[in-house]
């Protein structure tokens, strides 16, 4: 690796504390959310098995991704692992969709064995669940990995984050090459499978600016490749880099009507392109002023869902996101003066 | 570039195209953004320069702290880094950036920049400026007002009070007048206030030693020059042992000998026998105990305070600290406070330390019958002290303060032939003599040549005929540290050929090709 990875690398690890214990025999979370299937809105299955967690993590990690909070760092025996699923049935059965998270990568059979994985497939295949969805890095979408005996139609979500090299680099730290991208996404769907690409708006270290830029970018240099785009803005997840960076003020999170620019610069493309910020609305998440957030969170769900667009929406903070967008290189890092966005209303600052 | 004046780390420069730093430039006109990631754009400071590319990756708490391009040097985050580490930064500031690159702090805060230009940053923006024009506030001397009246352009009129703001700054330099403007902005802003605290050690040790007037205050507590001259009273004795110490109140007047209420005291006590076993100490805030052979001494000539006549909790404790150095129980057999509304105090601060000490309890020190009081304490304290002659006691005056200008490197005005008197006629042989203008000591050629070979700093110019002052295009290398207002020699040729004040701090007379390095006072 060329000498410039390292100080991210060291930040990386040193942002990160050990995950604290966990119960091995429940899972993280599970719950009940809208999705679309086959163009209509059906209620999807939501669960997050606790795990070992991502290999890459362990390694190093990415800049902006504290799942490995949840994870166990000995690993999660397979009695546990079926305790765990026995109590996440109960949220799938009767649903058509289902979403299996780790915090990590469902087909690495290193973190979810395969015999496992097997057999959860064939469970909800014999629940009627028609399409699940699972996460993984591009190094495991290998056919072996998802071989499985019976399962329904699968879709596997895969982190590109970024198209250009030196974002991932520099900004997010993951070791992905583009040509390894495409040749993944291909060999997924050669092998049945859906695949829906990750792309990070505004991760560590850029601009408002350059942040939407880099986003309609990937998605465009992506489309020909995936099923469905989902533009995921960088959240603040406890003990990252992004984390150090905003308690610093050298980054904030991205704003919505970032969100809405890029995802209205890419409606002409041959994919689905949306949103479903993570801690939308909150400090943590992206966001606007208070005034607008619960509007434009609502417009982008139903922008989601295909049941609306992202037209007519306006807010007194929309012309001071473009005054900041404008001048946002300028100023060599993500931050803004606390307050902006809300026109330093309320108290003094300086 | 040519530095013309200096405050703290902070430097006035002149540029080319007329321009000087601190110096603002205008998003719009002067900045061009870069292409991609790894480029950094341009900035226009009469010329255009490239800014190197932002620090992608980085943790901006590691070292090197300062993004470098051929020209310019960037603080990024100066708006947000920790106070203390901003000051840990700042003391990297030229070791990274060296003295011929501009250094640029982007996107701070208008009330911000008088500390880190105090700090060395050149060059600001008016990016936050332009944020905050867009939500309608204004900017007035530095700080933010919300104002009912409309503007029409706010964007521009905010500039043009931002280039005055700078323009203030600017002219703060050039009159020794930062410091104050500094304190000013920290009165009413917390992180200004924590990076002033924070950065009192670092001042002493590398800001420059400019004799501008302290008009002080709470806040001068910890001006660098103050903490510099009490840290150092622990070099000085007192000319003799078994003196009387007599503590008095200072005056407005610098130095006080100056004053019409010390030349009253000094014609009442030189009645009495053997007067000359007094030493006369004055009391006062912001310094703490100024001893009469240093009222030349920088900056015991050079502050103003309002008297308030009450001293602060935090005030006690530094005349505690100061009276220790001055370690009383080991150099006086007794002590006299004549202090006025000091003397309670004094006189309970050196009663802790066991000396004998009396009050003369008057409250104007200066009246005829507070005079009458202290020349009777005098007479009966002197009683069984033994006679001081006057060569003894010009010797140890000479070597009191011979050792607080010179700390280690004093010996050779010790052993010289002392002559004359305090405060003007006392002379270390053909060495040094008093000067008002250096603030003590201050060394004849001669003088010179024996510093140097007691390890004073030395700089080595270019052969040529050296008439005047000397500029920064002809200094070869130097020996040594200084700071800018300590005095130097200056070697041509091997041989000491002028004495002088070091106008510049030693890498910036190598790196400039304009300004003056020293001010000579002596020429071979
Ligand atoms: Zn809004």
């Amino acid at each position: 690796m060329p000498e410039a990875f390292v100080p991210l690398t060291d930040f990386v690890n040193e942002s990160k504390s050990i995950p604290r214990d966990h119960p091995l025999d429940k899972p993280v979370a599970k719950w009940v959310e809208e999705e679309v299937l086959d163009g209509k809105i059906v209620e999807a299955g939501v669960v997050i098995l606790r795990t070992r967690g991502c290999y890459w993590s362990i390694k190093e990690g990415c800049s902006m991704c504290g799942y490995f909070n949840d994870t166990v760092p000995g690993g999660v025996s397979d009695d546990m692992l079926r305790e765990q699923w026995k109590k996440v049935r109960s949220t799938l059965r009767g649903k058509k969709y289902a979403k299996i998270y780790t915090s990590g990568s469902f087909i690495d059979p290193t973190e979810v064995p395969f015999n496992f994985a097997d057999e959860v497939m064939s469970d909800m295949s014999n629940m009627g669940i028609e399409k699940v969805l699972i996460e993984s890095l591009p190094e495991f979408v290998n056919p072996k990995n998802f071989a499985y005996t019976n399962a329904p139609k699968l879709e596997i979500a895969i982190g590109l984050e970024s198209s250009n090299p030196v974002v991932l680099d520099k900004s997010v730290n993951k070791r992905l090459r583009w040509s390894h991208y495409v040749k993944v996404c291909k060999l997924a769907r050669d092998n049945g499978a859906e695949v829906k690409a990750y792309i990070l708006l505004k991760p560590p270290y850029l601009s408002e600016k350059e942040a939407i830029e880099d986003a309609v970018q990937s998605a465009i240099d992506t489309a020909p490749y995936v099923d469905k785009i989902s533009i995921n803005p960088v959240n603040v997840q406890k003990n990252t880099v992004v984390e150090k960076l905003w308690f610093r003020n050298e980054w904030t999170a991205p704003w919505l009507w970032s969100v809405i620019e890029v995802l209205k610069r890419c409606e002409d493309l041959p994919v689905r392109v949306y949103s479903d910020p993570t801690g939308g609305g909150t400090r943590r998440g992206a966001h606007n002023c208070h005034d607008c957030n619960k509007r434009l969170l609502e417009a982008l769900k139903n922008h989601r869902l295909g049941s609306g667009d992202l037209k007519g929406l306006h807010c007194n903070c929309k012309s001071r996101w473009n005054t900041l967008v404008k001048q946002s290189k300028l100023r060599r890092n993500g931050s803004e003066p606390h307050g902006y966005r809300s026109g330093f209303a309320g108290s003094r600052h300086f | 570039m040519e530095p013309i004046s200096h405050e703290g780390l902070g430097r006035l420069l002149k540029l080319e195209d007329n321009l000087q730093t601190p110096h603002v430039v205008f998003s719009h006109t002067d900045l061009k953004e870069s292409k991609d990631l790894e480029s950094g754009g341009t900035i226009k400071v009469g010329k255009v320069f490239d800014l190197p590319p932002s620090p992608l990756g980085l943790d901006s708490e590691k070292a090197p702290y300062l993004q470098l391009s051929e020209n310019i040097a960037v603080l990024d985050n100066a708006y947000s880094i920790q106070p203390k580490k901003l000051v840990e930064i700042a003391a990297e500031f030229r070791s990274e950036a060296g003295y011929s690159r501009l250094l640029y702090a982007p996107a701070v805060e208008p009330s911000q920049m008088p500390i880190l230009a105090y700090l060395g940053v050149d060059i600001f923006d008016d990016l936050n400026v332009e944020l905050r024009s867009s939500t309608g506030w204004i900017l007035e001397s530095g700080e933010w007002i919300k104002q009912n009246t409309q503007i029409d352009d706010l964007f521009s009129h905010n500039r043009s009070e931002l280039n005055r703001w700078i323009l203030r700054i600017r002219n703060a330099i050039s009159n020794g007048k930062l410091r104050e403007l500094v304190e000013i902005t920290s009165l009413h802003n917390p992180r200004v206030s924590q990076i002033l605290h924070h950065s009192a050690l670092l001042l002493i040790e590398k800001g420059a030693r400019v004799h501008s007037t302290i008009r002080s205050n709470d806040l001068s507590l910890n001006h660098p020059a103050i903490l510099d001259f009490q840290n150092r009273l622990s070099n000085y004795e007192p000319p003799a042992q078994n003196m009387v110490l007599l503590i008095l109140p200072c005056s407005a007047r610098k130095p006080y000998f100056k004053s019409s209420s010390h030349k009253r005291f000094f014609n009442t006590l030189r009645e009495v026998e053997n007067h000359l076993a007094l030493h006369v100490v004055s009391v006062t805030s912001p310094l703490g105990l100024v001893p009469r052979e240093l009222e030349f001494c920088y900056p015991a000539a050079h502050y103003d305070i309002a008297v308030t006549g009450k001293w602060s909790a935090s005030e006690i404790e530094m005349l505690r600290s100061q009276l220790i150095k001055l370690n009383p129980t080991k150099h006086y057999a007794k002590a006299i406070v004549h202090a006025g509304s000091s003397s309670k105090i004094m006189t309970e601060l050196v009663k802790e330390l066991g000396i004998d000490v009396v009050d003369t309890r008057v409250d104007r020190p200066s009246s005829y019958e507070g005079l009458e009081i202290l020349q009777n304490i005098a007479r009966m304290t002197l009683s069984d002290i033994p006679i001081l002659n006057t060569k003894d006691r010009a010797k140890g005056e000479a070597k009191g303060l011979a050792n607080f200008q010179y700390g280690e490197n004093s010996d050779f005005l010790v052993n010289s032939e002392i002559s004359g008197r305090m405060p003007y006629k006392l002379r270390c042989g053909d060495l040094a003599a008093m000067s008002p203008v250096v603030g003590g000591f201050g060394l004849t050629l001669k003088g010179g040549i024996e510093y140097s070979l007691q390890g004073g700093p030395i700089i080595i110019a270019e052969n040529f005929k050296l008439v005047g002052d000397l500029f920064a295009v002809g200094v070869k290398s130097y020996k040594g540290n200084w700071n800018i207002g300590d005095q130097v020699v200056i070697k041509q040729n091997d041989i000491v050929t002028a004495v002088g004040i070091a106008k510049m701090v030693p890498e910036e007379m190598i790196s400039m090709n304009r300004g003056v390095a020293v001010e000579v006072r002596h020429h071979a």
